[in-house]
């Protein structure tokens, strides 16, 4: 099974990703889409691991699991604050770096 | 060459299409193919539902495909590992939160700075294309390298993480410690805590006034309160 | 080291003023009137211990190598260039040094008590040392760039002080006046430096006077005909005629009357106005090459002052009076310095210093008695109520007029002798000399008149003062009158230094031309036949003007006086409005140039500056805010995009293939050869270069060379097409020109 196919797939995923983090309103759906790019790298990751015979791309993909738990427990603690801060997780909303 | 100013869009790099397509007829092909078209159709349908609750759903689902085109890689450990956090922890993770703040959203998608933000997706694009005119071979590519029985399986890459890589191992795993303190910190009420040191002072100065029932030191207490409750 | 590299501590002379003043402006506002002038006094009298140490102890034994040296630092060094921070104590200068820590000193003592009632009694203290300190560094810098920081000093000290009192409008408008008037002559000052430089290479004095030889550069014709050292020396002069208030730019001293008297006397009268003559007489070597700027010198000394003496015949304001004759006696100066005659224009500058402060001191001392008021209209008799300030202002008087014996009778009988007998001149401009001599002596008859009409209005006769007034004048207290007697000493015996020993067979008893001939060389050698006949005449003049005063004037306005108004009222009037120079110079000078000043105000700065420069970088500033707020939204998605956009742009731009940014065409008939490589590089990573020749959409010539020939049918207009792909990256560039074959053939 050739490699570019799996090359190509984390491609379109992280475009996926990246979509949903730029147009979407809602912080969940981003925090989401942040996910499914860290997803996409880590295909990419296994796949040359893959077609290179080395286990170092694993190694990777094991950090960036890891890295992704813990951006997703401190992304969500932020989007909880923010609720009870303004009872809204609209991206739109949460503007306050402008002043 | 007839054609030099081919571009990724036309001919592949020179590559003859039917060759690039011909390993999705086989049976591993088969299986890719399926993972494949349920992970897009999954993460995009993740990425335009209104009810989150819909969208972490299809999100797991989207997880438990990679997983299977993990193991087709020869990742073992790592499908295994990708069910366990992020179907099993994250996931959980993102339903809480989703219970706490349920709100269906009004409008998918904001107005505002729209054109900046499209034009992000686009570079986004272009920036796929280009690694694309990479990514495919200008012919059909040989066999893969063979591997060991132990690729990818946890005993193999558990040495490589405990021998070779353990410094990133323990600041990743450092990383995580701060994230659990930080996500307390966050998430924590600072205002409920204010109003328990509040309530702890009015329940003391309530003490100190059943003690003393004259009123000439009445005001003498409400200054002591006072002043317990600028020093907090 | 050489000899003349000889070490003394000269840098303590000006910091130590300085010193006082740093320290009374920083503190002196919280002290005690008592503590700012032990601060100030104990300054300038230490300056004034170390000066006479440095003239009296040290400097004889190496007067002849070019005196004592002091090098504090190396202020700059920049190509030819190379000026130090140096003092040089020689004859010339210490002299000034003296003069200016004796008589500073004194005035710091009279102060005391003409400012006693004044609430900026520290500032002016302070003032006063920042002063004396700038005076001691013009006079003992060693190059004309340390002489110009003093010269600068004195000028901005002198603003400061006559607008000291700067509440009243007045007052700030003759500082102003002052202050402009000086930065003309400062501008003819600097040009002159620039000329020296460029002319002799060097600013360090020393090194100037050596250079200049009647051989060197400085007497070959530079412009107009007109030697080097003519432009030096009448540049010069210029800055030394605003600063020593000569025709044309004497009208500010006038004015400068406006600040306290003690100011007048010490910078008004006796030190800084003299800066002029000394940069004369320090440049000396180079005024002796160029005989006509010696004429131009001489010429509007003796002008200035028979001129300003005759204004001084109406004025009524006693410091008025004195301030056209200093006008007046500084033109004596020029006269002298310019006639060659170095040595007796110094020594004017001595005894004039003197006698002088003492009668710009006794003003204020009658001034102080009169309440502030200065009319000589309305004093008289005032013998008996100021003895003391009577007794020596008649000395004084005495010295300006030139009666024998009082120092003004030597120093103003060397210079008139000198004007005659001086033959620096030569054939061409020998009436120079004369001219200026009967210049003088008229100027000398009119001083005499002048000075006894002001003596004769305010100490003989009547009083003509109010009767309140009357009942208040008194002596001034004896810290005022200490200083004058002091002076008055000076103003009377300080000729004697001077006198002209050659004509009793004595040459050594000119004691004073003896040591200045180490400096400005020797003093004029005047026939004693000549000396003893303007020696007579001069005594005559001064006794003509003195009886003339006193038909006129003594005892009170006589009848002559009333009747000479009565008779030519046109020309009284003219004289007492100074002839109407201020408003020639008003009319001429200063209206034309308010009404460019009000043109170019309303078109450089309001339009250009304030609407097209302010108001169009304001105008930017605000359209660039307005676009770049939309990247600030504080919105973190549109952040992200910024981001992906960014590194979309990098990505373009690091997988295209390289190309020049001109196709480079070699042409021969009709054959052309292009070069699509980058300048000076090899094409990288195996680029596909595709040519097309004809600009027919395909490409003639394909291949991974970046260079291809091409012949053509026909010459003519041909359109150059080349497309480089990148087969790794999938990623064009294309590049075109036009060339035209006929032409590059014709032209090869």
């Amino acid at each position: 099974m050739p490699t570019f196919y799996y090359l190509i797939l984390s491609f379109v995923l992280f475009l996926i990703g990246t979509t949903g983090v730029l147009l979407r309103r809602n912080a969940l759906v981003v925090l989401m889409g942040i996910e499914l790019q860290l997803n996409a790298g880590n295909l990419a990751m296994l796949t040359y691991s893959r077609a290179l015979g080395d286990e170092k791309g694993h190694v990777f993909a094991f950090l960036i699991i890891a890295l992704a738990a813990a951006e997703a427990a401190v992304g969500l603690a932020i989007l909880v604050g923010l609720f009870r801060n303004r009872q809204t997780i609209n991206l739109d909303e949460a503007n306050l770096m402008k002043r | 060459m007839a054609d030099v100013a081919g571009t990724p869009g036309g001919n592949l790099g020179g590559a003859n299409v039917s060759d690039l397509l011909a390993p999705l007829a086989s049976g591993e092909g088969v299986v890719f193919l399926i993972l494949a078209l349920g992970v897009v159709a999954m993460s995009v349908v993740c990425m335009t539902r209104r009810n989150p609750v819909s969208a972490v759903m299809s999100l797991v689902a989207t997880f438990f495909g990679l997983a299977g085109l993990y193991a087709t890689l020869s990742a073992h450990f790592l499908a295994v590992l990708q069910v366990l956090v992020y179907a099993g922890a994250i996931m959980v993770l993102f339903i809480f939160v989703v219970m706490i703040v349920n709100r269906e959203e009004s409008t998918l998608v904001s107005l505002r700075g729209i054109p900046t933000r499209l034009l992000g997706v686009f570079a986004g694009v272009y920036m796929i294309r280009v690694f694309a005119g990479i990514a495919i071979p200008a012919q059909a590519p040989g066999p893969l390298p063979a591997l060991s029985d132990s690729f990818g399986t946890v005993a193999s890459v558990g040495d490589m993480l405990f021998r070779q890589d353990l410094f990133p191992f323990e600041a990743i795993s450092l990383l995580l410690l701060v994230a659990i303190v930080g996500g307390v910190v966050v998430s924590r009420s600072a205002r409920k805590e204010s109003d328990a040191v509040i309530a702890a002072d009015k329940r003391i100065a309530i003490s100190h006034l059943s003690s003393h029932d004259s009123p000439a030191e009445l005001s003498e207490v409400e200054e002591t309160s006072a002043a317990a409750g600028g020093h907090h | 080291m050489n000899a003349s590299e000889t070490l003394f501590n000269l840098r303590l002379i000006p910091l130590l003023p300085f010193l006082g003043a740093a320290v009374l402006i920083l503190f002196g506002r919280r002290w005690k009137r008592e503590a700012v002038l032990t601060v100030a006094a104990a300054a300038i009298g230490g300056s004034a211990l170390v000066a006479f140490d440095a003239f009296f102890t040290r400097l004889p034994a190496v007067a002849e190598e070019g005196g004592l040296r002091d090098v504090v630092w190396t202020w700059m060094s920049t190509g030819n260039l190379s000026v130090d921070l140096a003092f040089r104590m020689d004859a010339l200068s210490g002299l000034l040094c003296l003069i200016i820590t004796f008589i500073g000193f004194l005035i710091h003592l009279y102060s005391a008590g003409y400012m006693e009632h004044d609430p900026d009694y520290p500032r002016f203290f302070a003032y006063l040392n920042l002063f004396c300190g700038s005076m001691l560094v013009l006079v003992l810098g060693d190059s004309m760039p340390v002489m110009f920081v003093g010269w600068e000093g004195v000028g901005l000290c002198s603003y400061l002080l006559i607008g000291f009192w700067y509440h009243e409008t007045p007052n700030a408008d003759a500082g102003k006046k002052a202050f402009i008037t000086n930065r003309i002559g400062d501008f003819g000052f600097l040009i002159g430096i620039f000329l020296t430089f460029q002319a002799t290479g060097t600013l360090r004095f020393s090194e100037i006077t050596s250079f200049a030889t009647a051989g060197s550069v400085l007497t070959a014709p530079a412009w107009l005909g007109m030697s080097n050292a003519f432009w030096i020396g009448t540049f010069l002069f210029i800055g030394a005629a605003g600063k020593s208030a000569q025709i044309p730019l004497y009208v500010w001293l006038p004015d400068a009357m406006a600040g306290p008297t003690p100011v007048s006397a010490l910078i008004h009268a006796a030190t800084m106005v003299t800066a002029g003559v000394y940069m004369v007489a320090r440049m000396h070597a180079v005024y002796v090459l160029s005989p006509a700027a010696l004429a131009i010198v001489a010429l509007v000394g003796a002008a200035t002052a028979l001129f300003a003496a005759v204004i001084g015949f109406a004025q009524n304001d006693f410091k008025k009076v004195l301030a056209y004759s200093t006008v007046s006696q500084l033109g004596f100066m020029f006269a002298g310095v310019g006639t060659a005659n170095f040595a007796s224009g110094v020594f004017h500058l001595y005894t004039h210093a003197f006698f002088k402060a003492g009668l710009f001191l006794c003003a204020g001392s009658i001034m102080h008695a009169m309440s502030g008021s200065g009319d000589i209209r309305k004093m008289g008799g005032l013998r008996k109520l100021t003895p003391w300030t009577h007794g020596v202002f008649l000395v004084c008087w005495l010295a300006i007029c030139g009666v024998p014996v009082f120092s003004g009778f030597f120093s103003k009988d060397a210079i008139v002798a000198g004007a005659f007998a001086t033959g620096i001149f030569g054939d061409d401009l020998s009436w120079v000399g004369p001219t200026v001599g009967v210049l003088l002596l008229l100027a000398a008859l009119g001083t005499a008149f002048y000075m006894s009409r002001l003596y004769f209005l305010v100490f003989s006769g009547p009083t003509r003062a109010d009767a309140q007034t009357q009942h208040h004048i008194h002596e001034s207290p004896p810290s005022m009158v200490g200083p004058l007697v002091v002076l008055a000493v000076g103003a009377g015996l300080g000729g004697l230094v001077g006198v002209p020993g050659g004509l009793f067979g004595h040459p050594e008893w000119n004691l004073l031309g003896h040591t200045l001939e180490t400096a400005v060389g020797p003093e004029l050698d005047v026939p004693h036949n000549t000396e003893l006949l303007f020696m007579a005449v001069s005594t005559v003049l001064a006794l003509i003007g003195i009886g003339l005063a006193y038909t006129f004037y003594g005892g009170g306005y006589r009848a002559p006086a009333q009747k000479f108004a009565a008779a030519f009222p046109g020309f009284v009037q003219l004289v007492r409005d100074k002839f109407r120079v201020d408003e020639l110079y008003g009319a001429v000078i200063i209206r034309p140039l308010r009404k460019f000043a009000l043109a170019l105000f309303r078109v450089v700065d309001r339009v250009l500056i304030d609407q097209i420069l302010v108001g169009g970088v304001a105008a930017l500033v605000d359209v660039l805010g307005r676009v770049s707020r939309a990247f600030q939204a504080g919105d973190a998605q549109r952040y992200m995009a910024a981001f992906a956009i960014g590194a979309a742009a990098l990505v373009f731009f690091a997988t295209r293939p390289t190309v020049p940014s001109t196709l480079k065409v070699e042409v021969s008939g009709t054959t052309v050869s292009v070069d699509a490589s980058r300048a000076g590089r090899a094409s990288p990573r195996g680029l596909t270069y595709a040519f097309d020749f004809d600009d027919d959409g395909r490409p003639e010539v394909v291949g991974l060379k970046s260079d291809a020939r091409y012949t053509y049918d026909q010459a003519g207009e041909h359109t150059i097409r080349v497309t480089v792909t990148d087969p790794r990256w999938h990623t064009q560039s294309k590049i075109k020109r036009k060339i035209d074959l006929s032409a590059a053939g014709e032209r090869k």
